[in-house]
C-alpha cells in the first residue's frame, strides 16, 4: 500500500517532529535561549516544503496514501494516511508560509520572556497539528490533529497562566471547542456505521453517500457543520475566539490568520461532497455565516481593544467564508481564506508591534493615535492590509471578498442586502481602528506616550516578516486563476469548484461601499474626534448590549453556571447526601436491627420455652395445611 | 500436572508476600518486593503462551467436581501483564515513606491473587481468588490509609463482600442446573451456556450483573469507591483503580456474557442504559468535587462506563476497545492517583483549593499532570481515545443513542478535568496554599511517570500490537 512519498511530503512531519524533540530533549536543558533555532530552520524546511507539494499537485495531480494502521480489530480498522490534493495543498501553502513568518516574528516578541522555550514548543505543535489536519486522509485521523489543534491552543491562550483572564480564556477555548468537537466526533462513529469497511477515508465515504442511509448522512452533515461553528467561530460557539486574545500575540495572529480558525471552514470543504446533498445544510450555512459575518462586524466597530477589534473582525471574517461555502462557492470560500490568512495576519503583528513598542501584552485605542509619525512602517503595512481587508482593488481581499459577496447578491435580495450590510461594516470598523490609531492623536488618547514610555518602531525580527506578509495580502488576490485549477486536483464532488474573476469596473457597487464605509470612519473618527468615546458615555444601554455581543455572551454564562448547578446537585446533594447517607444508615439500621434481636435473648429459660411452643404450632399448621 | 508457568505466575508473588514478611524489616522487604515484582512482570511478558490453552493447567478432582484449573488467552495475558506492570509502578512509588514488611508483603498477596482471578477456568477456583483479593486490599486501606481509613476500609468490604456472595449465589445456581441436567459436577467455566432457561436464567444474570457490577462499579453500586480511593494510600488506589476494578469488567467478559449469550443480547438496552448512567454521572460528580483523589475517583466511573459501553455492543471493536480500554484506564489513572499521592506526600494535603501556581515550582510535575489529564479526557494520539473510539464505534453500530451518551461523557471529561488540572498547577495561590511544601519529581518519580507516560503514547499511536492480542480473545463475543 505504501507509494513511494515525495521528499517534501514526508518534511512538512518530519521537521516539526524532529525539531520539537530537538529543542525540548537537547537544547532547552542546555541552552534554554538556543530553543527556537531548531523550531526556525523547521519552519523554513515546512515553507519551502509546503509550497513545492503545493506546485507539485499543480503540475502532477493528487496524492492519497495509505501509510500505516492506527486501530485494528478483526476487518474493523482505521489507519493513518495522507491526502495532497488541491484543497490541502493550497490552503497547506498558506499556513506554512505564514505560520513560518510569525514564528521568526515571535522570536522577536517572546525575546524577553523567561518562558520562551516553552512558548515555541507548543507554538510549534499547534503549527505541526494544523499540517497534519490539512494532510489528513481520512475523518479520524482528521480529528487527531483538529483535538491537537485545541490541545496546543490551550496551552498558547493561558501561557501567561499567572494572568486569571488568561485562564479563564484558555479553559472557554477549550471547553467550547469540546462542545463543538462533539459534533465531529459522533459523526465520526455515525460515519463509521454508515459506510462500514470505508475506514472513514475520503475517498471511500463521498463516491458512496448516495447509497448510505440518507437519515445517517444528514446527521453527520449537522454534526460537521456543529463541529465548525466550534473551531471556525461561527454562531452559536463563536465566543470563545475574542476572549482567546490573552495569548501572546503571535499566537492571536497565529490563532485568526493560518491555524485553527480556518479549520472548520477546511472541514466544510473537504465535506463538501457529503454536506452538499444534505437538505437544508447549505442554506443554513450560508445564513449562519452571514449572520455571523454582519453580527461581528458591527461589534468589531464598538471595541476599543486593537487585538479585540481585530477578533471579532476574524469571526466576522470566517463568516463571509462560511457564506461562500453554503452558498456552493466553495472556490470563493478558500480563495477568501487564503488571502485572510495574509492580511489578518499583518493586521494582528502590527497591533502586536504597536502593544510591544508601548511596552505592553495588549493595548487600546486609549492609548494609540498618532502613530503614523512614530512607526511608519507599522503604518504603511497596518494600511495596506485594511485596504485588503476592506476589498479595495487591487488589494488580495478585493478578488476573494467580493466574489463571496457578489455569489451573496447572486443568491437573492435578502442575502445581497446583507452581504451589503458586511461589505460597509468591514470597511467601517477596519478604517475606524486605522484612523484611530494612527492619526490624531485626540483629545481623549494619550498618542502612544503610556505612563513616560515612548513608543518606538518594531525591530527587525518584529519588522521584516511583516512586511514580507504584507506583500502576500497585496499580490495573493491576482492568483484566483491558477488557485482554480489547483483546487480541481483531486477534487470529490461532481462539479469542480471555481473562483470567479473579479473585475474592478463591475465590482463598482461593492467598491462604493467600502469607500462610503471608510468615509463614515473618517467623518466619526476624524472630523469628530470625540464621538467614538461620546456616543458610550451618553447610552451606555447601547454600549452594553454591544459589550455582551447582543446579550449572547450572558446567555452562554448561564449555560455554563447550570451545568455547574446540575453538577453540584447530582455530586454532592444526591450522590453523598441522600445514597450514600442512605447506604451508611442501612449498616447503621442493621446494627440496631441486631440490638433489637439481642433484646429477646432475655436468658429466661421461661421465654425461650414459649418462643420454642410458638415455633412448633407455625411448623404443624404448615405440615397440616401446605 | 498443577505446576505450569501459569501456576508460578500466581504463586510466585503470594510466596514472595511470605518471604518479605519474613524479612521483618521493612527496607530489606522492599527491596526484595520491588525486585519480586520485577521478575514477575518479566515472566509475565515472557510467557510463552498461545491462543488455544497452550498452557492450561488442570488438577484432579476434589469434592463436587471442582478442579485447579487454570488458562490463558489474550484476555488473562494482557490483564496479568497489567496486574503485574502497575504492581512494579505501586511498589517503586512506595519507596519514597517508611513502611513496614506488611506493606510491602500485601501488595504481592494482592498481586498473586488478581493473577489468580485472571487466570482460573474453574468457577470455583474464580471465586476463591475473587475473595482473597479483598483481604490484602482491606488492610492496605485499612492500615495504611489516611484519616478515615477504618470506615472505609470496612465499607469497601462489606460493600465488594454482598456484591461477591450475590455472584456466589449466582455460581451456585449454574452449577446446581447443569448437575440436574447432566448429573455431572462440575464447575468449568466452559459448557454452562443453556443449562439456565427461562426465570432461572434471568435471576442468575441478575445476580452475576449485581456482583460484578459492584466490583466495576456500576451506578447506584459504587458509593464504596470514593471512600476507598480517597483512604487508601497511593500506591493502594493505583492497584484498586488500576487493577482491582477491572475484575468487575473481565467478569462480564469471562462469565455473564459467554453463558448468556442470548439474555446479555436481548437486555442491551438495559445493560446500555446503565453504562451510560455511568459514563455521565459520573462525569457530573466528578465535576462537583473539590478533593483531587474524589475526583479521579468519579472519573474512573466514567471511564469504567465507557469499557462497558464497548463489551456491552458485541461488536468486534467495541469488545476490543473496550478491554484495551481497561489497560488504558490502569495506565493513566495510575498516573493520576501517583501524583496525586506525591501530592499528597509533600504537603498532606489533596483539595484542589489547596494549591495553586504549581507550574513555576514544580515543572516536572507539571508537565506529567498534563500529560495524563489530556490522555485522561480523551486526546486524540493518546491511549483513551484508542479506546473510548473503539467502544463507541461499536455502540454507533448498535444503539447509536448509546454513542451520543458516550461522545457527551467525552465533552463532559474536560469539563471536570481541566478546572481542576488549572487551579492546581496555574491559579493563584489563596491565603492557605500548601504550594510553598511541593518539590518538583525525584529521580525515580521521573522514571516512572516517563514509562507511563510513554506508554499512554505508545497505545495512542500503535494500539494494533495490544489489539492483535486481544481481539482474537473476545471476537468470540461478537454477534
Amino acid at each position: 500500500m505504501t507509494a513511494v512519498l515525495p521528499l517534501s511530503a514526508i518534511l512538512i512531519f518530519a521537521a516539526p517532529i524532529s525539531a520539537v524533540l530537538i529543542s525540548f530533549f537537547l537544547v532547552r536543558p542546555f541552552k534554554p535561549r538556543w530553543t527556537h533555532w531548531p523550531i526556525l530552520i523547521s519552519c523554513a524546511v515546512v515553507a519551502v516544503s509546503a509550497v513545492r507539494i503545493a506546485m507539485r499537485v499543480y503540475t502532477t495531480g493528487p496524492l492519497d496514501v495509505t501509510l500505516a494502521q492506527w486501530m485494528v480489530a478483526g476487518s474493523w480498522s482505521l489507519s493513518f494516511g495522507l491526502r495532497l490534493d488541491g484543497l490541502s495543498s493550497a490552503v497547506l501553502a498558506m499556513v506554512a508560509v505564514v505560520g513560518a513568518l510569525i514564528h521568526v516574528y515571535a522570536a522577536g516578541y517572546m525575546e524577553e520572556d523567561e518562558c520562551m522555550p516553552r512558548f515555541f514548543l507548543f507554538f510549534h505543535l499547534f503549527y505541526l497539528a494544523m499540517i497534519g489536519l490539512l494532510t489528513s486522509n481520512n475523518y479520524v485521523q482528521l480529528y487527531l490533529f483538529w483535538e491537537m489543534v485545541g490541545m496546543a491552543s490551550y496551552y498558547l491562550i493561558g501561557f501567561w497562566y499567572h494572568k486569571a483572564t488568561a485562564r479563564r480564556a484558555a479553559m472557554q477555548a477549550f471547553l467550547v471547542n469540546r462542545v463543538g468537537d462533539f459534533g465531529f466526533m459522533l459523526a465520526a462513529l455515525l460515519l463509521l456505521s454508515a459506510f462500514p469497511g470505508s475506514g472513514a477515508r475520503f475517498t471511500a465515504v463521498f463516491p458512496a453517500v448516495a447509497k448510505a442511509p440518507p437519515a445517517l448522512v444528514c446527521a453527520i452533515g449537522y454534526l460537521l457543520f456543529w463541529a465548525a461553528t466550534a473551531k471556525s467561530a461561527q454562531f452559536p460557539l463563536y465566543f470563545w475566539l475574542p476572549d482567546a486574545m490573552e495569548g501572546p500575540t503571535p499566537v492571536s495572529a497565529l490563532m485568526h490568520a493560518a491555524t485553527m480558525v480556518t479549520a472548520g471552514i477546511f472541514l466544510m470543504a473537504r465535506s463538501w461532497p457529503l454536506i452538499a446533498g444534505v437538505p437544508h445544510l447549505p442554506h443554513l450555512i450560508a445564513w449562519v455565516g452571514a449572520a455571523t459575518a454582519l453580527g461581528a462586524g458591527i461589534v468589531a466597530a464598538t471595541k476599543t481593544d486593537l487585538k479585540r477589534i481585530l477578533a471579532y473582525s476574524t469571526v466576522s471574517h470566517l463568516g463571509i467564508m462560511a457564506l461562500g461555502v453554503g452558498l456552493g462557492e466553495i472556490g470563493a470560500g478558500i480563495f477568501h481564506l487564503i488571502t485572510h490568512g495574509f492580511f489578518k495576519a499583518v493586521l494582528f503583528l502590527c497591533a502586536g508591534n504597536i502593544a510591544h513598542g508601548l511596552g505592553k501584552p495588549t493595548a487600546t485605542v486609549d492609548e494609540a493615535g498618532g502613530l503614523i509619525k512614530k512607526m511608519p512602517l507599522t503604518f504603511v503595512c497596518f494600511t495596506v492590509a485594511a485596504f485588503s481587508l476592506a476589498g479595495i482593488w487591487p488589494f488580495a481581499g478585493f478578488y476573494s471578498k467580493d466574489a463571496v459577496l457578489d455569489a451573496a447578491h447572486a443568491f437573492g435580495p435578502g442575502m445581497g442586502l446583507v452581504a451589503s450590510a458586511i461589505g460597509f461594516m468591514s470597511a467601517f470598523y477596519i478604517f475606524r481602528m486605522l484612523f484611530l490609531v494612527f492619526l490624531g492623536p485626540r483629545p481623549r488618547q494619550e498618542g502612544g506616550e503610556h505612563g513616560g514610555h515612548h513608543i518606538h518602531e518594531a525591530g527587525l525580527w518584529m519588522g521584516i516578516p511583516v512586511l514580507l506578509i504584507s506583500i502576500g495580502a497585496v499580490c495573493v488576490g491576482w492568483f484566483g486563476g491558477q488557485l482554480q485549477s489547483l483546487l480541481s486536483m483531486g477534487w470529490m464532488a461532481a462539479a469542480a469548484p471555481t473562483v470567479p474573476h473579479m473585475k474592478v469596473l463591475e465590482a463598482w457597487p461593492s467598491l462604493a461601499l467600502a469607500f462610503a464605509g471608510a468615509a463614515a470612519s473618517y467623518w466619526w473618527t476624524t472630523i469628530k474626534p470625540n464621538w467614538d468615546w461620546d456616543w458610550r458615555e451618553k447610552s451606555p444601554a447601547l454600549a452594553a448590549v454591544f459589550a455582551s455581543d447582543f446579550g449572547w455572551k450572558p446567555a452562554m454564562a448561564w449555560v455554563a453556571q447550570a451545568v455547574v448547578a446540575l453538577s453540584n446537585w447530582l455530586g454532592l446533594s444526591l450522590d453523598k447526601g441522600s445514597w450514600d447517607r442512605l447506604i451508611e444508615a442501612s449498616a447503621e439500621g442493621a446494627v440496631e436491627a441486631g440490638g433489637a434481636g439481642a433484646a429477646l435473648a432475655t436468658g429466661s429459660v421461661n421465654d425461650y420455652v414459649w418462643w420454642m411452643a410458638a415455633g412448633v404450632a407455625v411448623l404443624l399448621l404448615a405440615v397440616l395445611f401446605l | 500436572m498443577i505446576f505450569s508457568p501459569l501456576t508460578i505466575l500466581w504463586a510466585l508473588p503470594i510466596v514472595g508476600g511470605f518471604l518479605a514478611l519474613a524479612l521483618r524489616s521493612g527496607k530489606r522487604a522492599g527491596v526484595f518486593s520491588i525486585a519480586l515484582s520485577l521478575i514477575s512482570l518479566a515472566f509475565c511478558a515472557l510467557l510463552p503462551w498461545r491462543e488455544g490453552a497452550a498452557l492450561a493447567v488442570t488438577g484432579p478432582a476434589w469434592a463436587y467436581g471442582i478442579h485447579y484449573a487454570l488458562s490463558m488467552d489474550g484476555l488473562s495475558w494482557v490483564m496479568c501483564l497489567l496486574n503485574a506492570f502497575l504492581t512494579v509502578i505501586a511498589l517503586v512509588s512506595s519507596l519514597g515513606e517508611e513502611r513496614s514488611a506488611g506493606y510491602w508483603a500485601a501488595f504481592l498477596f494482592l498481586e498473586g491473587a488478581l493473577m489468580g482471578v485472571f487466570l482460573a477456568s474453574d468457577l470455583f477456583l474464580f471465586y476463591v481468588f475473587w475473595e482473597v483479593v479483598l483481604i490484602p486490599m482491606f488492610f492496605i486501606i485499612g492500615l495504611w490509609g489516611s484519616a478515615n481509613r477504618k470506615h472505609a476500609a470496612v465499607k469497601f468490604f462489606l460493600f465488594t463482600f454482598f456484591g461477591s456472595v450475590l455472584m456466589l449465589l449466582g455460581i451456585l445456581a449454574l452449577v446446581t442446573l447443569r448437575h440436574r441436567a447432566t448429573g455431572v459436577w462440575s464447575w468449568d467455566m466452559q459448557g454452562l451456556q443453556g443449562v439456565a432457561t427461562g426465570p432461572a436464567a434471568w435471576a442468575i444474570f441478575a445476580a452475576l450483573t449485581v456482583g460484578f457490577g459492584v466490583k466495576v462499579p456500576i451506578v447506584p453500586l459504587h458509593t464504596w469507591l470514593p471512600d476507598a480511593h480517597t483512604e487508601a494510600p497511593a500506591a493502594g488506589s493505583i492497584m484498586l483503580a488500576g487493577v482491582m476494578l477491572k475484575m468487575g469488567v473481565y467478569g462480564f467478559l469471562r462469565i455473564a456474557i459467554p453463558i448468556f449469550p442470548h439474555l446479555s443480547w436481548r437486555l442491551l438496552p438495559w445493560l446500555a442504559a446503565i453504562a451510560a448512567i455511568n459514563i455521565i454521572y459520573g462525569a457530573f460528580c466528578a465535576l462537583a468535587q473539590s478533593d483531587l483523589k474524589r475526583l479521579v475517583a468519579y472519573s474512573s466511573i466514567a471511564h469504567l462506563g465507557f469499557c462497558l459501553v464497548g463489551v456491552f455492543s458485541r461488536t468486534v471493536e467495541g469488545l476490543a476497545g473496550g478491554t484495551l480500554q481497561l489497560i488504558n484506564h490502569g495506565l493513566t489513572t495510575g498516573a493520576l492517583f501517583l501524583m496525586v499521592g506525591i501530592l499528597y506526600e509533600r504537603s498532606h494535603k489533596r483539595g484542589i483549593r489547596d494549591f495553586g501556581a504549581l507550574f513555576g515550582q514544580a515543572p516536572w510535575l507539571t508537565f506529567f499532570f498534563s500529560f495524563s489529564i489530556m490522555a485522561s479526557i480523551g486526546l486524540p494520539g493518546l491511549n483513551g481515545f484508542v479506546g473510548e473510539f473503539m467502544s463507541l464505534a461499536g455502540a454507533a453500530r448498535v444503539l447509536p443513542i448509546l454513542a451520543v451518551a458516550g461522545v457527551a461523557g467525552v465533552t463532559l471529561a474536560a469539563a471536570y478535568a481541566l478546572p481542576a488540572y488549572q487551579l492546581v498547577f496555574w491559579g493563584d495561590r489563596g491565603p492557605s496554599s500548601v504550594s510553598s511544601h511541593v518539590t518538583d519529581l525525584t529521580v525515580r518519580e521521573q522514571a516512572l511517570l516517563w514509562v507511563l507516560c510513554l506508554g499512554m503514547l505508545y497505545i495512542g499511536l500503535h494500539p494494533s500490537g495490544l489489539l492483535s492480542v486481544i481481539t482474537p480473545a473476545t471476537k468470540g463475543l461478537a454477534l
